[in-house]
């Protein structure tokens, strides 16, 4: 049995398939000239990463088998070092503008095939050798996970093992063919995890050596909800967890009734709860759901996995797909948020020492005017229902908001010249960063609407890396700190007569939903499943009275009061919702309040 | 200049990790190291080219050294070969 941590709830029996990590696949992508530099220095850090990894295979090798034993790291660092290899290289990418990790690909499977007429014992020795190598620095040479995958055929839906699996590669699967992941690496808030729960399937991340203790065609037990993984259980396992199995899925049943029933709390106050949504597919799930609207379309997910950049026309299409089919209800599409973990392809992007704090999101859409005016123009050809909203995200200071309502003014009078009506849409800015969090006010007056970023938002507020499992204990999303920052925000917006809507994570917990309503925010935006026992909590609970606990709330000083406080105030509320247990672990377990396959769920309930 | 021909006598052959021991002495080395084999003659300081020799069991090898410190070099490169790379522990 491994225990990792919970990242998306629900439960599943199926054979696992393992995801190859040395399993590349490298596009053969032409360079600009002017990045020849930055794609030479990028391969130089490449081979530095591998390099310090050897080292540590080595020191670690001397320790458990001896000197001799760990020669072989000594010849592959060697190899790393060579200047054949090293100038070969750079004059692929130099001559021949290759990208790094193609024109390193290249030089290496050239020097892989050369040993293919050498003897058995010889050329398998020496391949093995230089595939390990191939492998480790190529791992460095990949944009994030954009080029490792597994373009394995699935033949039938399984549970993904491995060490990682990036956004982009979970992006390339249908629906159905992952029943769920188990992970090595990872924890509940990072990318991977919120896909996995948008995606509907259980994740446990976070599992150590899993991959290393499994074969592809195992049978394993996915426990998202507690976050455990059982490799070829016996009978009583699998006993135990189909009841669990049956159990879950009558409480989804349940929770099925909600779905035509307003969002009102006892005293009548109106709380708007909208779906987080990453492809216009998802679009048809968000009324479904019993949903209010759209409070987050992330329009990256359009630019990922393709070399070229998404046209206009492509864009409009897409957007168009979202507002028309959710015509009357508001759609909040935020603009592209690439950078940090999330790189694109099309764009050369250099690696950085420090991606979350570097050129991302706004800040790369303000320097390639080009990429953001196609995308706003898209945008506003999409907004004719007159349903749209747009949001930048971000937002670091005054400056960044007006530069991007400049632009998006330019844009309106270019589309004019073309003849095209510009509708109604309104703007807003993502507050995630502590500095615009100083100066709401100000950005306020020049917006139609908030929306907190939580994730963000808490991250840079503690200085806590949310991906980082040794310091995820830290990730306190009850922070007092926190909790000030968004009652700042709160107040700005109201004062400056306009709503605040909250869309991390956070607001998957039934809690903090009531915690941040007690603050006085508007509206949520929510994986779409969690929607329906949002709706049930916001039904049960008093308006006023959630305001007197969040102000109380707000008074104490450390994060373990606020979440003893807020447990006791709202036991009876919340139990039943099985989440009585999130807020003692440091990461969130979303529980077994998740609806998990649902789609199968409605077609069962159609039939 | 000193030429010496030495026998690879591991059962291996020059593969990854030999080819490695002979680089690293031929790197340290004030000296040139140049190794001919099959009519081929390549700088014996970098491994990959060592490698792309495709030494197998058996052969013969022959090492050109000149400069200040061919002697040491030759004398260890004759008890690596001799050692079989301290592969094929006796």
């Amino acid at each position: 049995m491994f225990i990792g941590k919970a990242s998306s709830p629900g439960y599943v029996i199926a054979k696992t398939k393992i995801i190859v990590r040395q399993r590349f696949t490298v596009s053969p992508l032409k360079i600009q000239k002017d990045s020849t530099a930055s794609q030479i220095e990028f391969f130089r850090r490449g081979v530095v990463k591998a390099k310090k990894e050897i080292a540590n295979l080595r020191d670690l090798t001397i320790k458990m088998a001896g000197k001799e034993e760990s020669k072989i790291f000594d010849s592959h660092l060697m190899i790393l070092q060579d200047p054949s290899l090293i100038d070969s290289v750079i004059s692929l990418i130099k001559n021949d503008q290759w990208n790094a990790g193609y024109a390193f690909h290249l030089y290496m499977q050239k020097l892989i095939e050369s040993f293919e007429k050498s003897g058995k014992v010889f050329k398998n020795r020496m391949q093995d050798d230089l595939r390990d190598i191939y492998s480790r620095v190529l791992l460095h040479l990949s944009s994030n996970d954009n080029n490792f995958v597994v373009q394995e055929e699935i033949e039938e839906a399984v549970v993904l093992t491995g060490f990682t699996v990036g956004p982009n590669m979970l992006m390339q699967f249908e629906k159905g063919e992952i029943l769920g992941l188990a992970l090595d690496s990872g924890s509940t808030t990072s990318h991977v995890s919120i896909l996995a729960r948008s995606m509907q399937i259980p994740a446990v991340m976070g599992l150590g050596n899993l991959s290393e203790s499994v074969e592809s065609g195992d049978l394993l037990i996915l426990d998202g909800t507690n976050g455990v993984v059982i490799i070829n259980p016996d009978e009583n396992d699998i006993n135990k967890y189909k009841k669990q199995i049956e159990v879950f899925q009558n409480q989804k049943l349940e929770l099925f009734t909600m779905r035509d029933l307003e969002p009102i709390t006892m005293d009548g106050k109106y709380i708007r709860l909208n779906a987080n949504i990453e492809k216009f597919e998802e679009a048809s799930d968000v009324t479904s759901f019993g949903a209010t609207g759209v409070g987050l379309y992330r329009s990256e997910f359009l630019y990922f996995g393709r070399d070229s950049l998404p046209t206009r026309s492509e864009q409009a299409e897409a957007y168009r797909n979202v507002t028309h089919q959710l015509d009357p209800l508001p759609v909040t599409i935020r603009t592209l948020d690439a950078g940090g973990d999330k790189m694109l392809s099309s764009v050369s992007m250099e690696t950085e020492d420090n991606p979350f704090m570097g050129w991302r999101s706004i800040r790369l859409c303000l320097d390639r005017k080009d990429i953001f005016k196609e995308q706003l123009k898209a945008l506003i050809e999409a907004g004719d229902r007159g349903n749209l909203n747009i949001m930048f995200p971000m937002i670091s200071g005054v400056k960044e908001i007006e530069r991007s309502k400049e632009i998006y003014n330019d844009c309106c009078a270019e589309l004019r010249l073309e003849g095209i009506a510009i509708p109604k849409i309104r703007l807003g800015a993502m507050i995630e960063i502590p500095s615009a969090v100083m100066v709401v006010e100000e950005i306020a007056k020049r917006v139609d609407f908030l929306s907190i970023g939580t994730n963000d938002l808490i991250q840079f507020t503690l200085a806590v890396d949310r991906s980082n499992s040794k310091i995820s204990a830290m990730y306190e999303p009850h922070h007092p700190a926190v909790l000030r920052f968004i009652k700042t925000i709160v107040d700005a917006a109201h004062k400056a007569g306009i709503p605040v809507c909250v869309c991390g994570e956070m607001v998957s917990e039934p809690l903090s939903t009531l915690l941040l309503m007690g603050l006085g925010v508007d509206e949520f935006s929510m994986v779409s499943w969690c929607i329906m026992e949002c709706k049930k909590i916001i039904r049960s609970v008093n308006y006023d009275e959630a305001r007197a606990i969040s102000a109380e709330a707000l008074k104490l000083s450390d994060t373990d009061s606020i979440n003893d406080f807020l447990r006791k105030k709202y036991s009876k509320k919340i139990k039943g919702l099985g989440i009585s247990s999130f807020i003692t672990t440091p990461a969130f377990s979303t529980s077994d309040r998740a609806l998990v396959r649902i789609d199968d769920e409605i077609q069962r309930l159609g039939t | 200049m000193i030429k010496c021909k030495l026998k690879v006598e591991n059962t291996l052959g020059i593969h990854v990790r030999p080819a490695g021991y002979i680089a690293n002495i031929a790197s340290a080395a004030q000296s040139s190291v140049e190794l001919i084999y099959s009519e081929q003659r390549v700088n014996a300081k970098s491994i990959l080219n060592l490698m792309m020799l495709v030494v197998e069991p058996g052969a013969e090898v022959e090492f050109l050294i000149n400069g200040s410190d061919e002697q040491e070099v030759a004398d260890e490169l004759t008890t690596l070969f001799k050692n079989k790379f301290n592969e094929d522990a006796a």
